[in-house]
């Protein structure tokens, strides 16, 4: 089950104190930069959960 | 570098090191006043993050010194009056240490290779070529034709011709490089090179098998030493001696999915190498593991436990300070 985002918290990319970590934590590229946004490609996610375990604003989380 | 002081009756300080620290949140587990918080571990172990890997709230920290003295690998340091509690009677002590037998030692840089911390450095001198073979060699200037046969055949380069003029030529050979194996000899085409080795001949007379070794120094810096123990395990002459801080295992949960390759968040913090992927799953090896628990914290799916049965720490006088540490090895 792939992440989601909760875009009030996560704010956009300029203001995260990580200038995007959980992009650059991600190597399976399912968190890209669109538009200053993060976006989740679901279908590359392979549930590692280090961006919801490591997003500064805790605005990753996981469906249940 | 970040220090806490306080001044009264005595004066107090607590240093935090981060380049020492190796983010394994032993003190954040320990501090009695929870002013010890971890920073974001593995983004500052990855470099994605430039931060000390622990914060310490000096306002609610009370000076107490626990947290240096069970740090494993000193990352923090307690003084009081400008003296480190490692140097007083009244504090506890660590039985950990890496050393190197200097005169076992071979000097094979094994373990200067395999030191995930850069803590070794070997200088060696290597034996003279000339102390560990015999014989002569000579070239005849006037039969050579200056084919450079003998010069590209030569295994250790020790034969140049030279152009000397127009038309002549010299061919000289670098007795510190030769030794001896009459491959130019033979290939020589107009028998110009004459040379004998005598190596096996005279080798129980004339050769001295004391110049025959490689000499050199070995420094073990402790101040990066980490006690992890592959210098002790590399070791082929058994010169390296290692004792770690903490005795246990580690244990992965069995209903944990590991998700290998695409995470390797506990091999990117272990500061000992001990973490691999095995086909998608992490493994530790316990030879190489100290029991930090750097790894444990970062796991996202939370399937590391260390199990930590004893630790090499002595004289811990107050019994207050005793319960505490005892956490490390009962977990609770």
């Amino acid at each position: 089950m792939p992440v989601i985002i909760d875009t009030e918290k996560c704010g956009k990319i300029e203001n995260c104190p990580g200038e995007g970590l959980c992009i650059k934590l991600c190597e399976e590229d399912a968190l890209i930069e669109e538009a200053g946004d993060v976006v989740i490609i679901s279908e590359n996610c392979n549930d590692c959960e280090l961006c919801i375990m490591n997003c500064p604003n805790q605005a990753i989380s996981k469906v249940d | 570098m970040k220090s806490i002081t306080r001044e009264g009756d005595e004066n107090r300080s607590l240093t935090h090191n981060n380049d020492k620290c190796i983010g394994c949140g032993i003190c954040t587990s320990i501090c009695p006043t929870k002013s010890i918080k971890n920073g974001p571990i593995l983004p500052i172990a990855r470099g994605l993050v430039d931060m000390d890997y622990i914060n310490i709230n000096k306002n609610s920290c009370c000076l107490c010194g626990l947290c240096a003295s069970v740090c494993p690998v000193d990352a923090l340091e307690f003084k009081i009056d400008d003296k480190n509690i490692k140097e007083m009677d009244t504090y506890p002590k660590w039985d950990k240490d890496a050393k190197i037998d200097t005169e076992a030692c071979v000097h094979c840089k094994a373990c200067e290779t395999a030191c995930p911390q850069d803590a070794i450095k070997v200088a060696r001198t290597l034996p003279r070529r000339e102390d560990l073979v015999l014989g002569e060699i000579e070239v005849d200037q006037d039969k050579c034709i200056n084919c450079k046969i003998c010069e590209e055949l030569c295994p250790g380069d020790a034969i140049t011709v030279k152009q000397t003029g127009r038309e002549t030529y010299e061919t000289v050979v670098d007795e510190d490089k030769c030794v001896y194996c009459l491959v130019c000899k033979r290939a020589c085409p107009t028998d110009a090179i004459k040379a004998v080795c005598s190596s096996c001949v005279y080798q129980d007379t004339k050769l001295d098998p004391e110049k025959f070794k490689t000499s050199g120094n070995i420094v073990l810096n402790p101040d990066s030493c980490v006690n992890c123990g592959w210098c002790e395990e590399i070791c082929p002459v058994d010169a390296a001696k290692v004792t770690k801080p903490f005795e246990g295992e580690v244990i992965f949960d069995e209903e944990m999915v590991c998700k290998g390759d695409s995470c390797h968040a506990c091999l990117d913090v272990c500061p000992c190498n001990a973490v691999s992927i095995t086909e998608g799953h992490s493994e530790i090896d316990k030879r190489f593991c100290i029991l930090c628990g750097a790894c444990a914290n970062v796991c996202p799916q939370k399937g590391i436990q260390i199990k930590r049965t004893k630790i090499n720490l002595d004289n811990i006088r107050s019994k207050s300070w005793q319960n505490r540490i005892s956490s490390l090895t009962t977990g609770k």
